[in-house]
């Protein structure tokens, strides 16, 4: 069983990493670290470089937390993409970042972590930033 | 180039054709999935590319049946200011594309290719995306053919809508919105403002 | 000199607050569209020819010479930051300003590129004022034979030249001509090539075979193989450069704008050519050799000099000739043509006003640009975070609303996709789509100076042999059949330098 973190570069992913390093201690289950972005636009702050995911790994690896990452662009939402792991592989939890969406900016914007929540089978630990 | 496809200038220039060994090496884009130079990718599909490079060959050779069979049947009209009329020219295209039609076979018999368009954004290892092209033309073709009955507000929101719907973008509900507000600032802008012809159609009277 | 009066009122006439507006207007469009990858200024201008149309002639050709220059400028800004040309011409650039930006310098690459662009771009508009003028007095002494044999020197040198495949080349420009040939013959009212149907009577638009060429047809090859990538924007502050970055800058920008000018004044030459003739000069003149490759601020200042001043220089037989050397020049002769200006010799003497405008609004957006761009350039870069779904939905936008203004019929629409798929097709089997512009836009013109050579000598062929000029061209012609030959060892060398230096 893994605990998936659901990452971002930005505040919200690390606070979400900050949670995820503790479950997976507490579970004593290693981390799988997702990252996905559609690709469709030249650039995408949501997609981790190198150097991003460099630290994540060497947080990880300080804390002694068991981990792998995967990167994923293939024209899917984050959403489709982590639901699609969680019911094929064996997923404990989701640990995403969540932030406050109005229902109007949910309508236009959508809110992948409602669609998260809404439809993986396993527990979903939303995270805000601090 | 490897590692870093050329673009080529929006307006049909080709891109500078790397020769095997040379050209400036770049640095690899970072999280950019490996791009193939386009000379390699479709090694595989190679014979069958030959073949449908002859439809062009065929294209070529109708076109220029075409224009000598209407340059027959156009009148022949010499005047004092005009000493050979209005038939040489299509004869002579006609002409020409006979003998292009006839060398580009031999060139394709012999193994050339022409390379297809490589791109910033173009993926040369996937075979054609015809579900998105098709997509793409329906959406082109609802708006021609509501345009006028309709009105520009609306055909052209379904156009921008099924556009971006066809090229994956799933904020259904945002591409609406931005469909809807793009057909009108430009009705306002360009037919009201600058006097350009779109048709109001069914919105008539309420613009 | 009376052309330095004719420019100070055409200063005047730009420095109104309204053509201002359009001149801020143009280069803006200019640098959104350069910033982004899928999009150049022949397209932008090709799309916006519709709806220009309402417009004085004055306020739309200063819109598209702010397009013309901003494109330039934001080319070099993607090609720095994000290691992606925006432009065929900014691909030089990209070798040592992403190097630069990688290593913290991203600041003072884009200063030296706006800065570079901003003076070979005012250089080469001198110069455009010096040259023109004499070669508008060369251009007069021509007769119809010399016009047929210099438009036959532009088919060839553009099939023959570019591309790897002059059976490809070739087609393309035979099927371009074929599309000119269209409608009603213009001196004998014959129809040719109408099919019965009526709306064809009055030929294809240009504007619609640009558009459909270049706008639906791109769009829709890239929806067939749309690559899926999100690379990073390296972050940047201000641009700015410290005096050792001036120093080592000046003489590069010099240089470049001596490569790009003429360059771009030549047909088929282009704006990659002197880039990379640049690039290999700052290579083998540098004091800093060791930084090459590691990003030299050298090895950006010269080449973005050189596109510059080439996009200035292919505006000197576009408008002195009437002869479009690229793809955008082309669009910019369509767009004059719609207007029923026609570029050649007796455009100065007719619309002196509107081309000492023109030119004058060139200084003026070259300055807009880099007020534009210095400052600015990070926040251009943020363009880049719009989906390409976006972009190319747009694109389709904007040029079904251009062709349908053109006539005010659906017809159009069908027409624009017919080329559209024809520009598809193109792609795919890789046959190069400038002939087929040149086609279309010269062809018309040469027929019409071949009949009238011909009309001289009563059908005779030899009429269309004139004076020492056409002798001098036709053997031009011979050398550029020949070119590829030739080429292949000049550039070649050359990027051999580049790679093993």
């Amino acid at each position: 069983m893994t605990v998936l973190l659901g990452y971002v570069p930005s505040a919200l992913g690390e606070a979400a990493l900050r949670a995820a390093v503790e479950q997976a201690r507490f579970r004593d289950e290693p981390v799988l670290v997702v990252n996905t972005s559609r690709g469709d636009a030249y650039v995408d702050p949501r997609f981790a470089q190198e150097g991003d995911l460099a630290r994540v790994v060497r947080e990880l690896t300080a804390e002694g937390v068991p981990h792998a990452v995967r990167q994923l662009m293939r024209g899917r939402d984050a959403a489709e993409e982590i639901t699609e792991i969680v019911e094929t592989e064996e997923i404990s939890l989701v640990v995403i970042g969540i932030r406050h969406r109005t229902p109007v900016g949910k309508l236009i914007m959508g809110s992948t972590a409602q669609e998260i929540l809404l439809r993986v089978r396993c527990p979903v630990l939303a995270v805000k930033a601090d | 180039m490897t590692g870093m496809t050329t673009r080529p200038e929006r307006g049909g220039d080709p891109p500078p054709r790397p020769d095997v060994g040379s050209g400036p090496v770049a640095a690899p884009v970072p999280g950019q999935p490996d791009g193939p130079a386009p000379a390699d990718a479709d090694a595989g599909s190679t014979p069958a590319r030959d073949r449908a490079q002859y439809a062009v060959c065929a294209f070529l050779a109708l076109v220029g049946v075409l224009v000598l069979v209407d340059a027959a049947r156009t009148g022949h009209a010499i005047s004092a200011a005009d000493a050979i009329g209005p038939k040489p020219v299509p004869i002579l295209l006609g002409v020409l594309l006979l003998i292009v039609a006839t060398l580009y076979t031999v060139d394709v018999a012999r193994g050339g290719t022409g390379e297809p368009e490589a791109g910033e954004d173009v993926d040369l290892t996937t075979p054609i995306d015809w579900r998105t092209v098709l997509l793409l033309i329906g959406a082109f073709l609802v708006n021609a053919v509501l345009i006028d009955r309709l009105g520009w507000v609306i055909s052209g929101s379904l156009l921008f809508w099924g556009s971006a719907f066809a090229l994956g973008n799933r904020h259904h509900v945002r591409n609406l919105l931005i469909a809807v507000a793009l057909s009108l600032a430009t009705f306002y802008t360009f037919a009201i403002g600058l006097g350009v012809s779109l048709p109001a159609g069914v919105l008539q009277g309420i613009l | 000199m009376d052309n330095l009066g004719n420019l100070l009122d055409g200063f005047a006439n730009v420095v109104t607050p309204m053509n201002l507006l359009i001149a801020l207007l143009g280069v803006t469009i200019g640098t959104a569209v350069g910033v982004l990858p899928g999009i150049g200024p022949a397209m932008t201008v090709a799309l916006l020819l519709p709806v220009t149309y309402g417009m004085e002639p004055t306020q739309a050709f200063i819109m598209f010479a702010g397009i013309f220059y901003g494109g330039m400028y934001g080319g070099s800004t993607t090609s720095i930051l994000l290691n992606t040309p925006g432009e065929s011409s900014s691909v030089v650039t990209a070798i040592e300003g992403n190097r630069m930006a990688k290593a913290g310098r991203a600041a003072q690459a884009l200063a030296t590129a706006a800065i570079g662009s901003f003076v070979a771009g005012t250089i080469a508009t001198l110069l455009l004022v010096l040259v023109t003028p004499p070669v508008v007095r060369f251009a007069i002494s021509l007769g119809a034979p010399d016009y047929f044999a210099l438009m036959l020197l532009s088919f060839v040198a553009v099939t023959a030249v570019l591309g790897a495949s002059r059976v490809r080349g070739f087609a393309s420009l035979l099927i371009g001509l074929v599309i000119g040939t269209v409608g009603i013959d213009a001196v004998s009212g014959q129809q040719r090539l109408t099919l019965g149907i009526p709306q064809l009577a009055d030929g294809i638009d240009v504007v619609v075979v640009a558009v459909g060429i270049f706008a639906v047809g791109e769009a829709l090859w890239i929806a067939a193989h749309l690559r899926r990538r999100a690379a990073e924007v390296i972050p940047v502050g201000r641009p700015w450069m410290g005096r050792q970055d001036w120093k080592r800058s000046w003489k590069p920008w010099l240089r470049g704008t001596a490569y790009g000018f003429p360059f771009g004044a030549l047909p088929a030459g282009g704006g990659e050519i002197p880039t990379f003739l640049s690039y290999a000069t700052e290579k083998k003149l540098t004091r800093h050799p060791e930084e090459f490759g590691r990003g030299a601020i050298e090895g950006v200042a010269g080449p973005e000099a050189a596109n510059n001043a080439s996009a200035a220089g292919t505006l000197v037989p576009m408008l002195a000739i009437g002869l479009p050397t690229n793809a955008t020049a082309a669009v910019m002769l369509a767009a004059f043509q719609q207007y029923g200006i026609q570029p050649g010799p007796l455009l100065f003497e007719r619309e002196s006003g509107l081309v000492w405008t023109l030119i004058a609004s060139l200084f003026v957006g070259n300055l807009l640009l880099l007020v534009l761009n210095l400052p600015l350039a990070p926040a251009w870069a943020r363009l880049l975070r719009i989906p390409r779904p976006y972009l190319y939905a747009g694109i389709l936008f904007f040029a079904s609303m251009g062709a349908y203004a053109v006539n005010a019929q659906p017809f159009d629409l069908f027409l624009l996709l017919t080329l559209g798929l024809l520009g598809f097709g193109m792609r795919r089997f890789g046959l190069p789509i400038l002939p087929l512009i040149i086609g279309v836009i010269l062809g018309p013109r040469a027929e019409l100076q071949g009949r009238r050579a011909l009309q001289l000598s009563g059908g005779e062929l030899h009429g269309l042999l004139g004076g020492w000029v056409s002798w001098a061209i036709y053997a031009v012609v011979v050398v550029v059949l020949l070119w590829p030959v030739l080429g292949r060892f000049v550039v070649r060398g050359v990027r051999e330098r580049l790679v093993t230096g």
